[in-house]
């Protein structure tokens, strides 16, 4: 939809853009997740791991590659609680590491489980391992000469008394850094991301807006693209929060933005229009190849802003929030520096 | 004590029940009636998560005491469900992916119908006006209006129902827009969110905090709370059975403070009572003198010679520094076209999570200590508390209970001791539920930075050279210091191959509220300095900042600032395809916005002006009312 | 929290004074308690105690409206939702809708009424501008042996300091009058740090009737909120307008005029030249709404840095 241009001239717009690079998982210390897997009655899965999901969405990220690792659907999945008594560790939610780590955790103990499975189902049909393949619920030769359901092969397994588990523990290899010259390998997978930002700003009462935001990401693989959609316009929405308004102030080491009457975060009428693309430079070192997204998101957007700020009318701010208290002050310093120029001239 | 007889519709259903008078139809509905979908994210009509309709109106039930709403119909989140089965708005928010963590999804849903029961034709503008009460975290609003308008063309014959299904039923799935498993729990508002849990004989939680930033306790005495009827236990330090301190890095934080406190708003005490009020009226009693403290608010106060000591196994108040160097960063300078110098600030800022922290602990029938609570590392935590309560580690168990929101925030392990202690105390079910100001205050922040940022460029652009120097104000408590620091130095001078580098993170120690890990820590801050820096370069080399940026970007096999071999490097494929979906204009960074040619093309939002739901007088019909 | 043992309900004024007077003075008079919960917490107000609260909204007197001759006559408890979408209201004094939509959100429009919002009296309150460029006057009731008896008092009197008022104690606003401004051009400028549930930083009300050829100020309103201990008209502002021909250098001395009003105690070099935008902005969009033409208007920051 196109936004035309207002005829006001007080409003200026401009367009910036700023680049960011980000590592996957844990900082110059190694990581590590593990993970359980069964096939279950039905031909459904239960997956078990340490998984926290805070909202990104990884819990449909985990059922979507057990889907595919294991040949059911992502309803057939069930993944346990995260509790410290009943499910293995996979560590925390941070560091964009959890489709990462936990992800390829997941699909190796799927792997595992899978294998027993595939070993009895070969056994009873007399072919290889390599010639069985399961898909959308079914388990068959590649040449579709035999097949049964998943659901039945789960029974014909556990009536050889095999039950078809797997467990799988997923390392990602960083080192720590020296502490003279910081030298090390603090990740194994980097990602990167871009963004344009278009904002639009009043020179009369120094209010910016962002108008739309073009954000593209390499995230490895997209395991599920309206997700990583979502991660990339909620990040930068709290970028844009960041940049424009919400300031923690503290006078004296007392907390004076204590509420959100005094801590302003963007509203439904406060957000650019997002678009995203997705890159995948698949990660070489991890059986999925894939990456992350949730922190990312934000990194570029706030120069971006700033530098289109600039674009629109010719000040730097370099402070954040960008308040438009500090636009205006900014314009009448660059004015009042013109008109002392011209008059010097 | 004095009770008022409540009458009211919810959901379709009479109810009738005498209550305390001064509980808010939000309190009716949560934990009288138990229907726990409308949520308290602040206590203020700033969040928008309890709006709820009362007699077919919107209206913030957080801001309505019970007794206005007699005799109303009240519809909540779990009324909009039709037999079981998602509504059209509903399966909307599902199929557009509306639904991140859910703790703002009933208030959001509830503004969405009222937005589409009041116009059924609303466009995107007056859709945005309608959920301007209403904030979300997560999803920055962009699925919640197309699942609004995705259910407005269904629900007006637009579109058929059809559109609503997901896109792929058969695999492979990796690739695909599978539903989230956890939408339908979050858009029935049926999730239950450690706030919203109760246990029988539970007891409520309610916590001193400190007044000031820096003080001596000199003296604490709760014996008056203790022997409040009502009180079950009331905790300090000394309730500490083990090795006292939590941390992320170091374990440098009290469960409750000790002998001194460092932040306003630092725990100093807990009580556990039968009820709320109580609980509020105990704390009162308890008493406390301190002795203040010369409080540091500023970095660089805090690493002057003399300065005060904030704790004293870091004398210097310094949590940690760390730094980078490669090559010859003087020589790179001085032997640079040009160098460019300028200095960026960025702010503390607040998670802001819909959902205030919230814990529910209580002893399992063979004594085993269990803590449900929104924690973003649990098994972290387990150790933490299993060392502080001198517990063997298989006798504390943590249960993640779902997240409202975390973004680094729920990390900290600042409330999960205090509740331990409370229910070892007194062997029963303990509640504890922040509201909104003692989640702000209490919990970490996101790092203040200082960045002095020098860069030295060859005239045709490559840079030579990289000198970054950041401050970091890490506040009372270490939380996560040491990794913000580490992060931000190896990340600060960008996707960028650059053989002279000198860079120092520096976190410290002050009597601000504690900084801890939030959302791209330390690449934030310091690479916002860089993308910004980097415009400014381009301006004074009169080069195309595009270029500048192309000309410097990694390639594979290029050596990172930690000296570590780069595989495949997507930054220019990235970069590129960002600047071709802004359909970006070539062109210096001198300030073109009045000519330049490629803005306000679609991809655009318009500018908001507010009154986009306002219908022209003419076409009102006549005698409708407001 | 708010805190209390009673919460009444009346139906009628009288009702309502005498529940006032039984209570002794330990009650609280509330309408939509938009205000006041979220006063009674932590960092403002804190844990907060009455015997009894009153709640006015449902005494049926205090939502009617009516014109009377040239003046509306408002019910107290008229929302700042029907402000904004009452037809009649909005024929009447479109400067309330203007206002109204800039007012917290949805939910909240609904809950608010403007007597409770004048006399909260914050001095960034969006409706008190509009209201005192249009003349408003209180009607304050109270019960005296065994009667009632009611004043008038003009907004401008009644409003004495952040939070203050001239309501004495036993009285009530039960009806806010001001001006129908049928043929007047409006508008309405707010700026704070974000677009939808905010804090004015500055607020301003402009109304405008020109003559019939569009070419000379009749009348001019002018009012401002968030720049002081209490929103103000701007009479000297106003003043240089009237009766003169529309011009651009005579807008921008308005503009300058109003910008020493400025009291606030922070930023106050912001809302200086905020003030000076909005007063020039205010006037040409209410001429504008008159669907007048300005060909040769050129407001462009004549004294722009000049305005002392």
């Amino acid at each position: 939809m196109n936004a035309p241009l207002r005829k006001f001239p007080k409003q200026k717009r401009g367009r910036g853009v700023a680049a960011g690079w980000y590592g996957i998982a844990r900082t110059a210390t190694i990581d590590r997740a593990a993970a359980w897997a069964e096939l279950d009655d039905g031909g459904t899965a239960k997956i078990i791991t340490g998984v926290t999901e805070i909202g990104e969405g990884i819990l449909t990220v985990l059922a979507q590659i057990v889907a595919d690792e294991l040949g059911i659907r992502p309803k057939d999945v069930t993944i346990g609680d995260n509790d410290t008594a009943r499910s293995p560790e996979a560590a925390h939610a941070g560091a964009t590491r959890q489709t990462y780590m936990i992800g390829n955790a997941v699909a190796l103990a799927c792997r595992e489980a899978r294998q027993r499975l595939v070993k009895e189902i070969a056994q009873k049909w007399q072919v290889s391992e390599d010639d069985i393949i399961c898909s959308n619920g079914i388990i068959r030769t590649l040449d579709h000469s035999q097949s049964m359901t998943m659901s039945e092969a789960v029974k014909y397994c556990k009536n050889c008394g095999v039950v078809p588990v797997g467990s799988g523990t997923f390392t990602a290899n960083h080192t720590g850094l020296d502490p003279e010259n910081g030298s090390g390998n603090p990740w194994q997978a980097y990602v990167y991301g871009a963004q344009v930002a278009e904002v639009e700003v009043d020179t009369e009462t120094g209010e910016v807006q962002v108008l739309g935001v073009w954000a593209s990401h390499d995230v490895g693989r997209a395991v599920n693209p309206q997700g990583v959609e979502g991660q990339i316009e909620g990040g930068v929405v709290m970028a844009v929060g960041q940049t424009l308004m919400e300031d923690y102030k503290q006078e004296g080491g007392y907390p004076t933005s204590i509420n959100f009457a005094k801590y302003i975060l963007p509203t439904s009428l406060d957000v650019p229009q997002v678009n995203s693309v997705i890159i995948e430079d698949p990660d070489p070192l991890s059986p999925l190849g894939v990456k992350g997204i949730g922190e990312p998101s934000m990194i570029p957007t706030a120069p971006a802003i700033i530098n289109a700020i600039y674009d629109a009318v010719g000040v730097r701010i370099h402070s954040l929030p960008a308040t438009p208290e500090k636009v205006l002050a900014a314009l009448r310093e660059k004015r009042e520096r013109a008109d002392t120029h011209e008059m010097l001239a | 004590m004095a009770s008022l007889d409540i009458q009211m519709t919810v959901n379709g259903r009479p109810v009738k029940q005498s209550v305390s008078p001064h509980l808010r139809l939000l309190d009716f509905l949560r934990e009288e009636l138990h229907w726990t979908g409308s949520k308290e994210g602040c206590g203020a009509g700033e969040c928008g998560s309890c709006s709820v309709f009362v007699d077919g109106v919107l209206m913030k039930s957080c801001l309505m005491p019970v007794a206005k709403a007699q005799h109303s119909e009240i519809e909540t989140i779990e009324g909009l469900e039709e037999q079981g089965k998602l509504n059209v708005l509903q399966q909307a928010f599902q199929k557009t992916g509306a639904s991140q963590c859910g703790y703002c999804i009933p208030g959001m849903m509830m503004a969405a119908t009222a937005a589409l029961r009041a116009n059924p034709y609303a466009g995107r503008e007056e859709i945005k006006e309608r959920l301007g009460g209403n904030i979300c975290r997560c999803t920055g609003y962009q699925k919640m209006f197309e699942a609004t308008e995705l259910a407005r063309d269904v629900m007006n014959g637009k579109l058929t129902i059809e559109v609503l299904k997901e896109e792929n039923e058969e695999g492979p799935f990796i690739g695909s827009n599978s539903f989230r498993i956890d939408t339908s729990s979050k858009v029935t508002g049926a999730l239950k969110y450690a706030g919203d849990m109760v246990m029988p004989q539970m007891l409520h939680m309610q916590v001193l905090r400190s007044p000031y930033p820096h003080a001596e306790i000199l003296e604490l005495d709760t014996s008056e709370a203790e022997a409040m009827a009502g009180v079950e236990a009331v905790v300090t330090h000394r309730d500490v059975k083990g090795i006292d301190g939590f941390g992320v890095f170091t374990d440098d934080q009290p469960v409750l403070a000790r002998g001194k406190v460092r932040y306003v708003g630092e725990a100093i005490a807990a009580v556990a009572a039968e009820d709320l009020l109580t609980a509020k009226e105990a704390l009162k009693k308890i008493k406390v003198r301190y002795r203040q403290l010369v409080a540091i608010t500023k970095t660089e106060d805090a690493i002057k010679p003399g300065a005060v000591i904030i704790h004293d196994d870091v004398p210097d108040n310094i949590v940690m520094h760390i730094p980078i160097r490669k090559g010859n960063v003087v020589k790179g300078m001085a032997e640079a076209d040009f160098v460019i110098e300028e200095t960026y600030y960025t702010q503390a800022v607040e998670h802001a999570y819909l959902e205030p922290e919230a814990g529910l602990a209580y002893l399992d029938a063979d004594g085993t200590l269990v803590i449900q609570s929104p924690s973003q590392n649990i098994t972290h935590h387990r150790q933490k508390l299993a060392k502080i309560l001198d517990m063997p580690v298989n006798r504390v168990r943590m249960i993640m209970s779902p997240v409202g929101g975390g973004f680094g925030g729920k990390e900290d392990m600042h409330y999960q001791g205090i509740l331990a202690l409370a229910v070892l105390k007194c062997r029963r079910p303990v509640r504890y539920v922040f509201t909104r100001e003692e989640s702000i205050i209490a919990s970490a922040k996101r790092h203040p930075f200082s960045i002095k940022y020098q860069l030295g460029l060859n005239r045709d652009g490559l840079i030579q050279a990289s000198k970054i120097h950041m401050l970091a104000d890490g506040g009372a408590y270490n939380c996560s210091t040491e990794g913000v620091m580490r992060k931000a130095a190896i990340l600060a001078a960008g996707p960028y191959a650059i053989e002279n580098l000198m860079v120092d993170a520096i976190g410290i120690y002050t009597n601000n509220t504690p900084s801890g890990a939030m959302r791209s820590f330390g690449a934030m801050q310091s690479q916002f300095a860089t993308e910004c820096h980097l415009d400014l370069c381009a301006e004074k080399l009169e080069m195309d900042p595009v270029e500048l940026r192309r000309k410097n970007f990694f390639k594979e096999g290029d050596e990172t600032h930690t000296r570590q071999e780069l595989g495949s490097v997507s930054m220019l494929e990235v970069f590129n395809s960002a600047l071709d979906l802004a359909d970006w204009e070539t062109g210096m960074s001198n300030s073109r916005g009045a000519t330049r040619s490629d803005l306000a093309q679609s991809g655009n939002r318009p500018p908001c002006t507010l009154g986009a739901r306002q219908i022209p007088l003419e076409t009102i019909p006549t005698g409708q009312a407001s | 929290m708010l805190y209390y043992d009673q919460y009444h309900v009346p139906e009628t004024l009288d009702e309502a004074f005498d529940l006032m007077h039984t209570n002794g003075g330990n009650y609280k008079v509330l309408a939509g308690a938009t205000d006041l919960l979220p006063w009674a917490r932590e960092g403002r107000g804190g844990d907060v105690n009455y015997e009894s609260m009153i709640d006015i909204s449902k005494i049926n007197d205090l939502s009617k409206w009516q014109l009377q001759g040239k003046r509306i006559n408002l019910g107290a408890n008229v929302t700042i939702s029907q402000l904004l979408n009452n037809p009649f209201l909005r024929k009447h004094i479109p400067v309330m809708a203007k206002s109204a939509v800039w007012f917290a959100d949805d939910q909240i429009r609904e809950q608010a009424t403007l007597g409770g919002n004048l006399v909260n009296a914050s001095p960034a309150a969006d409706a008190t501008p509009p209201m005192l460029a249009m003349n408003a006057e209180l009607r304050l009731e109270r019960k005296q042996k065994g009667k009632i008896i009611h004043r008038k008092l003009p907004l401008d009197e009644f409003l004495t300091g952040p939070g203050k008022t001239r309501l004495e104690a036993g009285e009530l606003v039960t009806r806010v009058e001001c001006d129908s401004m049928l043929g007047y051009g409006s508008a309405f400028e707010k700026v704070g740090h974000r677009r939808s549930l905010v804090l004015s930083t500055v607020c301003l009300a402009a109304l405008v009737s020109l003559s019939d050829d569009g070419q000379v100020f009749e009348d001019v309103r002018l009012a401002l909120g968030g720049v002081g201990p209490v929103p103000i008209r701007l009479k000297e502002s106003e003043a240089c307008l009237i009766s003169q021909p529309i011009d651009s250098d005579l807008i921008d001395k308005s503009a300058v005029l109003a910008v020493k009003h400025i009291q606030s105690r922070t930023r106050q070099e912001y809302r200086r030249e905020v003030v000076y935008n909005f007063v020039k902005r205010g006037i040409l969009g209410a001429c504008k709404d008159l669907n007048t033409t300005f060909a040769d208007i050129d407001t462009d920051m004549k004294h722009r840095g000049n305005y002392g």
